[in-house]
């Protein structure tokens, strides 16, 4: 077993649905599971056929599901701001920042960033509330970003530091016959938190790259689009050092569908070869169409034994 | 002896004083001043979308908010009044000593 299992790929491939399986398996093994959705649009709630909030909810023994909401977490995060705020700053001052932060939750980027943020928070949290976190995560694009992020931003936050470093260098060499100066850059909180953000980042990093407690599994459809677009974010993923696991076929139309689906069963039977072929290295694990929605713990189980290896 | 001591003291102190205000001074100020200029860089690296330059961390940046609260209306003001960066950069060395 993993401590981190990631789904991710194209939109409408049934990122969810395996999510949701495998950790419904975990579940039914006895680990204590933690099933996060990071997708803005959720759709683990319905999955599930119940309603899931941003805060942690019993779905069955040893199954919790949570569903991260971005608005929630910028919310709680900017608070934290204020309430800090009122204990160093003037009154007057704090009306003027007030309207500043109030207006970063729009900047671009604020709501990845809080998605980010909560979901450092939760993979700290594994192996004390959770022994496994399953996270069924958003559509590629933004979910290779939120995994890039300490890496990218990492560089930016050193590059700070140094910065605020040399300044202060400076200011102790003026400071030298200046004793009210010297006290007042003796400690620096700004670098402080600076350094703090730093090491949350690096350890996210860490984390992520950790081959002996994560795996990203890819659910893809046997399409044109979707195997390009899984192979360029493999490659990605590997040229950050995350750990690539298997690959998850879904929605293979089975034989003797009818004579209008014939034609769409044999496109998708090369693109199945052209799979197995370029994903040789993991496993690759085959999903039939199946005639309804997958909804119920009933249809989940009946998946999840077919994933078998990857969720145990 | 014990009064020979106090005014050597105090002469000593008086050197020191008058060698800080004749030599001293000037150079730390040009050391402040380059400080003063690094940290207002990077006030612009850390709150650039306060005046408008996209920042990648804008939302993560929001944390030392309070911690810089007092700086930043001075810093923008000087900020926005850069006009001359030449003679800004110039009167850094003392062309006129």
């Amino acid at each position: 077993m993993k401590r981190f299992t990631f789904f991710g790929g194209k939109g409408g491939t049934g990122k969810t649905s395996c999510a949701a399986s495998c950790s419904l398996s975990l579940a039914e093994q006895g680990v204590r599971t933690l099933v996060v959705s990071t997708d803005p649009a959720h759709s683990l709630a319905d999955t599930f056929d119940r309603p899931i909030g941003y805060e942690p909810v019993l779905l069955r023994p040893n199954l919790w599901g949570l569903e991260i909401d971005a608005e929630v977490e910028a919310k709680k995060y900017t608070d934290s701001i204020m309430k800090k705020m009122l204990h160093l700053v003037s009154a007057t001052i704090v009306d003027e920042i007030k309207r500043q932060i109030e207006l970063a939750y729009l900047s671009p980027g604020a709501e990845e960033a809080a998605i980010f943020d909560k979901f450092i928070e939760l993979m700290e949290s594994a192996g004390k509330d959770y022994d496994a976190i399953v996270f069924d995560t958003a559509p590629t694009g933004h979910t290779l970003r939120l995994l890039t992020l300490p890496r990218v931003l990492g560089v930016w936050i050193d590059h700070l530091i140094e910065k605020r470093q040399k300044a202060r260098k400076l200011m102790e060499v003026a400071a030298r016959y200046d004793r009210a100066l010297a006290e007042q850059i003796a400690q620096d909180p700004v670098i402080e938190v600076l350094t703090a953000r730093r090491d949350k980042f690096s350890l996210a990093g860490k984390i992520l790259t950790d081959t002996e407690n994560t795996v990203f599994h890819f659910v893809l459809n046997p399409e044109k689009l979707a195997v390009l677009e899984t192979g360029r974010a493999v490659d990605l993923l590997k040229k950050y050092g995350i750990p690539v696991g298997g690959m998850i076929v879904n929605k293979i139309i089975p034989a003797g569908a009818g004579t209008f689906l014939e034609k769409k069963r044999l496109s998708q039977e090369k693109y199945l070869r052209e799979i197995r072929e370029r994903f040789a290295e993991g496993p690759v694990i085959e999903l039939p169409m199946l005639e309804e929605d997958v909804q119920g713990m009933d249809q989940l189980r009946i998946i999840s034994e077919k994933m078998g290896a990857l969720c145990s | 002896m014990n009064r020979l001591l106090k005014k050597l003291k105090k002469g000593w102190e008086l050197i020191a004083l008058f060698h800080q205000g004749a030599f001293l001074d000037r150079r730390m100020a040009v050391v402040r001043k380059e400080a003063f200029d690094i940290n207002d860089n990077l006030m612009l690296l850390l709150f650039g979308d306060f005046i408008g330059i996209p920042n990648p961390m804008s939302y993560y940046m929001l944390e030392l908010l309070p911690l810089v609260a007092d700086e930043l209306a001075p810093w923008e003001r000087r900020i926005q009044n850069r006009r001359f960066i030449l003679a800004e950069k110039g009167a850094q060395y003392d062309f006129d000593t």
